[in-house]
């Protein structure tokens, strides 16, 4: 585990300026990979091939940011998560085993839960009444964060903050990481088919939730 | 609400451009600082600048002018003092 305090690094490196302003420039590599692709990414960034490397980040940063974005209370621990899984995953692809029922999107999230679960375990943050922290000056300017946007993720975090933590992990699993309910199933160590019963359960209590809030129903 | 509609619904909590700013260089920060060779950090301990070495060269080469007369004049002092 990469301890988060020794992440704080200036932001004005060079590398990583320069790195930082390519990714969001050309939008994070948005086009998901085949898996093919992404299995020879993985053998390259093996190889030492650090722009392959990048390309596995890119692929994956959006995807782990709002797996466990659902999963936990704040901003600021999904963003500390989210780094710390993807820097413990490509400096441990010499780990990654290819597996014909797992893609690894799902060896990425699994690696993502655990931390996310060690986070949980360290200190229990107070829920807000959105169950979101207050975001800084910087972002509330994003024009990417219009209001419909941030309307819906204000509903959905509310309505997720009501689900059991059990239930939440498995639909941010499921919506979050695309996963189905085998790959759900070999992550949390239940059957496919209790997955389905809680996706299912899960998907009315969410959806009257939402439906509720965003004006749709009384 | 269907299954479609919650995976849009959940493109939501996907991260704004300043968290992804942030997330991006504090990950390739990392990753810079620990793929710096231990060449690279040896040759950075004895990195010359460029503009160090100008400036030490040119406060050296004025000392030399400015003191050298000023010694010679002080010898002299020193020498006519009986």
């Amino acid at each position: 585990m990469i301890p988060t305090a020794t992440l704080r690094l200036p932001a004005a490196w060079p590398l990583g300026m320069l790195f930082a302003a390519l990714s969001s420039r050309l939008g994070g590599d948005a086009e998901r990979l085949p898996e093919d692709d992404i299995l020879r990414l993985v053998e390259q960034a093996r190889a030492g091939d650090t722009g392959a490397r990048r390309r596995l980040y890119t692929q994956h940063v959006d995807l782990v940011y709002r797996t466990v974005r659902g999963m936990l209370r704040s901003d600021a621990d999904a963003e500390d998560v989210t780094q710390d899984a993807l820097l413990t995953a490509l400096t441990s692809l010499d780990r990654y085993r290819p597996r014909a029922d797992a893609r690894f999107a799902t060896w990425v999230t699994t690696i993502a839960l655990n931390t996310a679960r060690r986070r949980f375990r360290r200190r229990r943050p107070e829920i807000t009444a959105t169950g979101e922290l207050p975001e800084s000056a910087g972002d509330a300017a994003d024009p990417a964060d219009d209001f419909d946007r941030a309307r819906q993720r204000r509903v959905l975090l509310a309505a997720l903050a009501e689900l059991p933590e059990r239930d939440r992990t498995i639909v941010s699993l499921r919506y979050g990481a695309d996963l189905n309910a085998s790959e759900i199933g070999a992550i949390v160590g239940i059957e496919a088919a209790a997955v389905r019963k809680i996706l299912e359960r899960s998907r009315v209590r969410l959806g009257a939730r939402l439906g509720t809030r965003s004006g749709g129903q009384p | 609400m269907t299954d479609d509609e919650l995976l849009d619904s959940w493109t939501s909590l996907d991260p704004t451009n300043g968290q992804r700013r942030r997330v991006d260089a504090r990950v390739s920060a990392w990753l810079d600082a620990h793929d710096t060779s231990i060449a690279a950090e040896w040759l950075e301990l004895v990195r010359v600048s460029p503009f160090g070495s100008l400036t030490l060269a040119t406060v050296g080469a004025t000392a030399i002018v400015t003191v050298t007369p000023l010694a010679w004049f002080a010898g002299m002092l020193v020498g006519a003092v009986p």
